[in-house]
């Protein structure tokens, strides 16, 4: 196109007069600039502004934002925090990125085409309320409120999960931090010593740190860290297993480089050898803990060189590593790790963290777990009622029990998945999607798309646009948590030993969100309306449920905003073990219920022959596939090379650098390629990849198709027996190159 | 022609031009519009495009939907991806609401206006035009070219680009074009701006 005229002649004519009388018919009134007052240079400034609570990650440490005109430019650690102090990571940072990011959900969004490939249309936020309350209405109506189904994730889901566990009524809530992370460490625990442990361990006191697969340094949260690397500057020993040379394995005074999926006989054998050479703590044994005898005859038959077999690691490391703990016990630190759904066997492999803390009597003494005492805070949220068993899948009805019986909160992933897609024994029709991926945190990616296709309705609240949004009909953008209040955090000092203190901060928004974004409060409640619940609406607004929360600590937020953001009270020893904590050793309540009453080895499926077995763990500078779009973080770490071994390599001819891809023992190909990262730091039989890269949504322009997506090739799903989460390090890979399948002939 | 009757005609071309990049809804987007915009395209020389912008309304099932999904992916979120967000810092900082809209910002308090606490950010398109028709109305012709040159042109350009080579729906082609007519002049003096 190209108009006949110049600007400037148009202009000058009186073309212009008689073509723009009529243009200002057809414009608005109203314009978003207008005339205002002046303000006087530098009223605006700088100005920090507390009350921010990270969510790059879980660990949440505490912020102030720098505020200039609005606009957030600089995130830094709330310098009065007694957990995280004035630091913050590269992930806390990049929170700015996240904030300004341009790919981020900005305005309701209809999906006019189809699920997976959509056309989406602005819509406004009545129409999104009730197009979202009517679907979910009909559903509830027509199928009953198990027909509803739900995958919520972090601090903003909390709200709108409890609404449709609690006050809808289905059972069918599927949260990944549980059920493809941390829920079988923590029933694990449970069962052993009654507590969830959380990462409790006072590693900057301890005199040894005993870590399974945990490669800190690589998975950074800041106080934890602080606490780690502290402990070792205090001259801390460091044992470490893992198949690979992690950042830990880097410090560690003692790295077993142990074979995947054997860590639980191991540990049994550490544990026999403490028992039949007495280099337990007897005096803690006869107080603590029972089942001992159970116990110790359970697992005799580990000895140091049938687990050296088994792990294919040398019988005198074994001893090593039990004299190390035994010689220093009770002041050794067991990691209890927090991603443990690897291997389908993994209950027991926390059981035996539990029972091999007991053995030490590390429990509540310096260096060992150490839960703080830290102040109480009353959660709001919607009313509890008692929705029966009647249509809980994880329930045995002809049994009259549940089918994974120390499950986490909420209905194991693969039941709800398979009752989505056959319709059995009830429909699953609708399904509510709340900052989780589910595409990229359960394993089985087709089937997961399986599910969404069997749906009537899906609605997605997200700030990104992650791979998962592409299947939603309605699609909802919520504030970030730089945005919004909502989480209150609550601790301790980060180091034990310390003056004792506790703290209370509550996240309070470091700037006003932008478009048309919307907390998890608002939203939850519009939809309940619709959906008849207008009368169990717990709080009208988020601040109203934060303050509710906070006055049971007599506090509120004007309060803690007078204290730049952070609550700081005298807090309490917690050392010395309470007279009524007892360690199981052996439950007979597993036993009962036709699993092990002690920790036990369950071995897993063998490589087979041609391929490696995929490894992932964590980026220091991602968390998962939530940051994949995060400019900065993308720069610093753009992709996730997979690390072969080297003498792998050298029979393949791989060198540093090359570009591969993959193709899994179930013909599952990788839909990108990385490069490789050729090492003597990781065993033959194993590969290793950090998880979280190669988004296949295009709409996330910086994540999109940057390196592999491991969650693609986890196509094999292993089912951890007592909690019927999964186990994700069961799939095996070969490499191709140029087309060529690559056998890793081990 | 005086210069006021002169300034205060180009004053209804930006805010027709700024009404032209907001999203369309029911209220606004009817024939009366087209109409409008029809004629002033022909008074361009470019009756040709305003054809096939009718063709494109008047064959289609729903065609306010269609500028509607358009217009979302074109520029708020769309498949394959975003398009062309319509912020001057998207261009200019790599980033939303960076500092290239505070720069924008401050012009328009150096001019006595501000933004209303519903507007969308500063250096959003349809504000930028608002803004210049408010300039105009003013007779502020000096401010209008310096506008355009440092906080406008820099960044619109590549925004053109994007829009032209990735519109699938007339409309928004054509209507980028007219804004790049009614403001193109105004760079000629090669003003470098630290682009991003």
């Amino acid at each position: 196109m190209a108009f006949n005229l110049t600007r400037r002649k148009f202009l000058q004519t009186a073309s212009l007069a008689a073509a723009s009388v009529p243009l200002s018919k057809v414009v608005s009134a109203d314009t978003g600039v207008s005339k205002s007052a002046l303000d006087a240079k530098g009223t605006a400034g700088d100005k920090t502004v507390v009350g921010g609570i990270c969510e790059m990650c879980f660990w949440r440490c505490q912020l102030v934002g720098k505020v200039r005109d609005g606009r957030l430019m600089k995130l830094e650690g709330n310098p009065k925090s007694i957990d995280n102090g004035a630091a913050i990571c590269a992930r806390g940072n990049a929170g700015v990125k996240l904030l300004y990011d341009v790919d981020r959900l900005k305005y309701p969004m209809k999906n006019v085409g189809k699920r997976g490939e959509p056309k989406w249309k602005r819509i406004s936020w009545k129409e999104a309320l009730d197009e979202c309350g009517s679907k979910l209405k009909a559903t509830v109506d027509k199928y009953g409120p198990h027909g509803i189904s739900v995958y919520p994730h972090g601090a903003s889901a909390k709200y709108p999960m409890h609404y449709f566990e609690r006050t809808v009524g289905t059972h069918n809530v599927s949260e990944a931090s549980f059920f493809q992370c941390r829920g079988i460490r923590d029933t694990a625990y449970v069962s052993t010593i009654g507590k969830a442990p959380g990462e409790k361990i006072d590693m900057p006191n301890t005199k040894v740190l005993f870590f399974i697969g945990d490669h800190l340094g690589e998975n950074v949260h800041v106080s934890h860290i602080k606490q780690y690397i502290q402990g070792l500057q205090n001259g801390a020993k460091l044992i470490v297993a893992d198949p690979r040379f992690s950042a830990s394995a880097a410090k560690a005074d003692i790295w077993v480089q142990i074979k995947p999926g054997t860590d639980t006989a191991y540990m049994l054998a550490i544990m026999n050898y403490l028992v039949q050479n007495k280099k337990y703590d007897a005096d803690f044994i006869e107080n603590h803990t029972s089942g001992f005898e159970e116990f110790a005859e359970a697992i005799k038959g580990w000895t140091l060189e049938k687990a050296a077999k088994e792990c294919d690691i040398p019988a005198k490391q074994i001893k090593e590593v039990a004299e190390m703990l035994a010689s220093n016990a009770p002041h050794v630190a067991i990691h209890p790790g927090r991603h443990v759904s690897w291997y389908g066997n993994d209950f027991q492999r926390e059981r035996a963290l539990a029972c091999l803390t007991g053995l030490l009597g590390a429990y509540f003494v310096k260096g060992g777990w150490v839960p703080a005492k830290g102040p109480k805070v009353k959660g709001v949220s919607w009313a509890k009622h008692d929705h029966g068993h009647e249509f809980d899948l994880n329930y045995n009805h002809e049994e009259d029990e549940k089918i994974y019986s120390h499950n986490p909160p909420g209905t194991p992933t693969e039941l709800i998945r398979d009752c989505s897609i056959s319709g059995k024994p009830y429909p699953i029709k609708s399904c509510v999607i709340w900052g989780q991926n589910p595409l990229q945190t359960i394993p089985n990616q087709e089937k997961m798309k399986d599910v969404f296709r069997a749906m009537d309705f899906i609605m997605c609240v997200d700030v990104m646009p992650t791979d998962v949004t592409a299947w939603a009909d309605i699609l909802l953008p919520e504030k970030s948590y730089l945005e919004r209040h909502d989480y209150i955090k609550k601790g301790t000092q980060w180091d034990l030993s310390k003056e004792h203190q506790q703290y209370i901060a509550a996240r309070m928004p470091l700037v006003d969100p932008l478009f048309e974004r919307k907390d998890q409060v608002y939203i939850t409640n519009e939809i309940a309306k619709r959906m008849g619940h207008a009368d169990e609406i717990p709080v009208n607004t988020i601040e109203e449920m934060v303050d509710k929360s906070l006055a049971s600590a007599n506090l509120s937020l004007e309060k803690l905003i007078a204290e730049d953001g952070i609550h700081i009270r005298p807090g309490k020893d917690p050392y010395g073990v309470p007279e009524d904590f007892e360690v199981v050793l052996y439950n007979e309540d597993l036993e009962d219920l036709g699993h092990p009453g002690a920790p036990t080895y369950k071995p897993v499926e063998e490589v087979p022959a041609g391929y490696a077995r995929l490894l992932y763990g964590r980026a220091p500078v991602h968390t998962f596939n939530r940051s994949q779009n995060n400019v900065w973080l993308k720069n610093a770490m753009p992709d996730n090379p997979v690390w072969v071994n080297n003498e792998v390599a050298a029979k393949l001819g791989l060198v540093d650098g090359d570009t591969v891809g993959f193709i899994n023992s179930e013909g599952v190909k990788s839909r990108t390629t990385t490069t490789v990262k050729v090492t003597a730091g990781i065993r033959k039989d194993c590969v290793y990849m950090y998880h979280g890269y190669g988004s296949a949504n295009p709409l996330m322009t910086i994540g999109v198709g940057q390196g592999v997506d491991d969650q693609s090739l986890i196509t094999k799903l292993a089912i951890d027996p007592e909690t019927g989460c999964h186990g994700m390090r069961n799939n095996f890979v070969k490499l191709t190159k140029n087309g060529k399948v690559l056998d890793l002939n081990v | 022609m005086s210069s006021t009757e002169s300034a205060q005609d180009i004053a209804r071309v930006y805010r027709f031009l700024a009404q032209c990049m907001q999203y369309p809804d029911a209220e606004w987007t009817n024939d009366e519009f087209f109409n409008v915009l029809y004629n002033l395209l022909g008074t361009l020389g470019g009756v040709e495009d305003g054809i096939e912008i009718k063709r494109a309304i008047d064959g289609a099932e729903d065609a306010l939907e269609d500028l509607q999904v358009e217009y979302t992916r074109l520029f708020i979120n769309g498949m394959p991806h975003v398009i062309a967000p319509p912020f001057g810092s998207v261009y200019m900082d790599q980033s939303l609401q960076g500092v290239f809209a505070g720069d924008t910002l401050a012009f328009y308090k150096k001019k006595g206006f501000g933004m209303e606490a519903d507007a969308d950010l500063p250096d959003h398109i349809v504000h930028e035009l608002e803004f210049l028709s408010l300039l105009a109305e003013e007779n502020d012709l000096e401010g209008e070219e310096e506008f355009l040159k440092k906080l406008f042109r820099p960044w619109f350009r590549k925004f053109l680009i994007r829009v032209t080579a990735g519109a699938h729906h007339p409309y928004y082609r054509v209507v980028v074009q007219l804004i790049d007519f009614f403001t193109k002049e105004e760079d000629k003096d090669g003003f470098q701006p630290n682009e991003a």
